[in-house]
């Protein structure tokens, strides 16, 4: 590659990557969102769901304007109001705020990601490197996401995430800016694709399906980790981040074995099975989360490069059908965040009035001294009532602890046995969610068995 | 890669996804990963029965109980529920709202259920029969907010009974030829 394009490839990978990521990144944030503009959770989705909506209807149609009035014009602006909304997500102090800014920025994102894909073969020389690039790009922004979303949150806070996007963005934008003067290079390109049929059905239905499936394994898995567990944002990122490095395991199968369709049933059923391993989790112990994630990282990296292979091959233009696979996969995560969002928020207010009621019991019938008892239960359901839904350390609510040595010892053995029934409950209210998830994995087998590859 | 090999490599990452999937799931059920059920709420109009009470501290806590049981069975609430309604005027009064109950109802329903608890201690050997009869005049006399002290502070209100009541039953028994039995109480 000559010397003078590897600024223009690192730009567009750059663009691909940093919109690509937008989709997860703000994950980990949502928590500190939630508090912070003092909203619900079905409320705070809808910064997730706002995004990916608007780039699920915008992919298509901003592949089309990348070809008529040039790709660098269309991804230097793309990146552009990407950029400008990104600065209005990070300044925005109301929930509607911010997702108005998220609905612009994922605009921006819609053009940029789509043109990106036009550019790529002129400036890379080959179709088909481009397309690499490409995914690689986008697979390691989605990747890298939420661990980066989950470190920002807790060291600086979550406008930073947004507000970081600006710089990268803008400098993203000028070497594709220099392009666009020259935008006329690109039309070599234009003129040897061909028009060759429709969007693959198949393969975009089941790229739709697993990716809600994915979504719904990383949104809930992270409010589990939060607000379940009481983890903090860097731990969180720590723990999620298993997923990725399995995927990174996973892509290198994706090597060895060439049949794309197997690749794709093997991944929907990893990932299936991995959301199924979450919905039973038998403690609530970090640890047992590993397995399941390894399960969906290898699942996730199988399925969805062969998804994409499959609905892009012998397919031109490359925009156009980027475009729709684009589509396609956002759709999916709206699709899975709207399913399961009214499902997890009614069993996590449920669990919160199991709680208060198995707490008060526990509490009741422990040898503790009545006043004693009384107060306690109190302080606890009032510590349930404060934190909204998030299981709290109730260790506040046991301080000061009894002088007397017998009493103290009752008194730490109700809190432990207490705290436990509150994580089980916790836990418990996040599976049925889960296995919902895994059951789209499952429903995304038909139109994988469906689906061929066409070679033109 | 040849389509043979291709295939071949296909099955068995399919069939070892397969594999992988249901070992784990497999795993995470037999280690009880369905097993979970929220700490069920016993029906308070059910029988509590007493463990043998040994200290004054002890009666209190299965007083206390009893007295809760008693009156959310008469309110046909849970008595955790109850429990927490009475922890302060503010929940009290949201919990009336909700359940339709008026002050009134909510002093008869606690003043049976103080009644239920006085029974299950004479019951259970752990209130002397001379001091659980004046406890229940008392007891079908008092106002609400006093109703709820005493569940609250059953301790503080059963070692008051104790000191006031107990010297009297000291008497009688020394007095009496046979005891409290020989009164005839049961």
């Amino acid at each position: 590659m000559a010397e003078s394009r590897r600024p223009r490839v690192a730009a567009l990978a750059l663009a691909v990557g940093l919109v690509l990521a937008d989709s997860s990144i703000v994950v980990l944030a949502l928590p500190e969102i939630y508090r912070e503009l003092d909203t619900s959770v079905s409320g705070v989705t809808w910064v997730l769901v706002s995004f990916n909506l608007v780039i699920a209807l915008a992919a298509v149609p901003a592949a089309l304007l990348a070809r008529r009035v040039g790709p660098a014009r269309t991804a230097a602006v793309g990146l552009a109001v990407f950029a400008g909304a990104g600065l209005a997500c990070g300044l925005a102090d109301e929930l509607s705020t911010l997702i108005v800014a998220r609905c612009v920025q994922a605009l921006g994102g819609a053009a940029a990601v789509t043109a990106a894909l036009e550019l790529l073969p002129a400036t890379v020389g080959s179709e088909r490197r481009a397309a690499t690039v490409w995914a690689a790009a986008g697979a390691t922004g989605a990747a890298l996401g939420p661990a980066v979303g989950g470190l920002l949150t807790e060291l600086v806070s979550w406008q930073s995430i947004f507000l970081l996007q600006v710089p990268l963005a803008l400098a993203a934008a000028v070497p594709i800016l220099a392009v666009a003067r020259h935008e006329a290079a690109t039309r070599v390109i234009e003129e040897e694709v061909r028009s060759t049929g429709r969007p693959h059905l198949w393969a975009n239905l089941a790229l739709a399906m697993v990716s809600a499936a994915i979504a719904a394994a990383l949104f809930l898995l992270v409010l589990l980790l939060i607000e379940g567990w009481r983890l903090s944002p860097i731990e969180a990122a720590a723990v999620v981040s298993a997923m990725p490095l399995a995927a990174i395991f996973g892509s290198r199968l994706t090597e060895r074995v060439g049949d794309a369709r197997s690749r794709a049933a093997a991944g929907a059923i990893l990932v299936s099975g991995g959301l199924a391993g979450l919905a039973f989790l038998p403690k609530a112990t970090i640890a047992l989360t590993l397995p399941p994630q390894i399960l969906v990282g290898v699942g996730l990296a199988l399925v969805l490069s062969a998804l994409t292979e499959t609905a892009l091959g012998g397919r031109a233009p490359q925009a156009i059908h980027g475009g729709w696979t684009i589509s396609s996969r956002h759709a999916g995560v709206v699709i899975g965040l709207l399913i399961l969002t009214p499902i997890f928020t009614a069993d996590i207010e449920q669990q919160r009035h199991d709680a208060i009621d198995a707490g008060t019991a526990v509490i009741l019938d422990s040898p503790v001294n009545p006043l004693l008892k009384i107060d306690l239960a109190e302080k606890v359901s009032e510590r349930l009532d404060e934190e909204r839904g998030k299981v709290p350390t109730i260790g506040p609510a046991f301080e000061p602890k009894p002088d007397d040595p017998s009493q103290r010892s009752e008194v730490e053995q109700l809190q432990s046995e207490l705290q436990d029934q509150l994580d089980r409950g916790a836990t418990h209210a996040f599976s049925t969610s889960f296995l919902l998830a895994a059951l789209l994995g499952l429903i995304a087998l038909f139109p994988i068995g469906l689906s061929r590859r066409v070679d033109l | 890669m040849s389509g043979r090999a291709g295939n071949l490599g296909g099955r068995a990452l399919v069939l070892g996804s397969i594999l992988a999937a249901l070992v784990l799931v497999g795993a995470y059920l037999a280690a009880g990963g369905s097993s979970y059920e929220p700490e069920k709420v016993q029906d308070p109009c059910k029988p509590r029965p007493w463990s043998d009470p040994q200290s004054l501290g002890q009666i209190a806590n299965q007083f206390t109980i009893s007295a809760l049981d008693g009156a959310a069975c008469q309110l046909g609430v849970t008595r955790e529920t109850l429990a927490l309604a009475l922890t302060t005027p503010e929940r009290r009064e949201a919990f009336e709202q909700r359940y339709g109950i008026d002050d009134e109802k909510l002093a008869r329903a606690i003043r049976a259920g103080l009644l239920r608890a006085v029974d299950d201690a004479e019951e259970a050997g752990a209130l002397s029969p001379l001091i659980a009869l004046p406890l229940r005049q008392t007891l079908q006399q008092i106002p609400l907010e006093t109703a709820i002290e005493i569940i609250n502070d059953a301790q503080g209100f059963l070692g008051d009974a104790e000191g006031f009541l107990g010297p009297a039953q000291g008497l009688l028994e020394q007095l009496l030829p046979g005891g409290l039995e020989g009164l005839g109480l049961p």
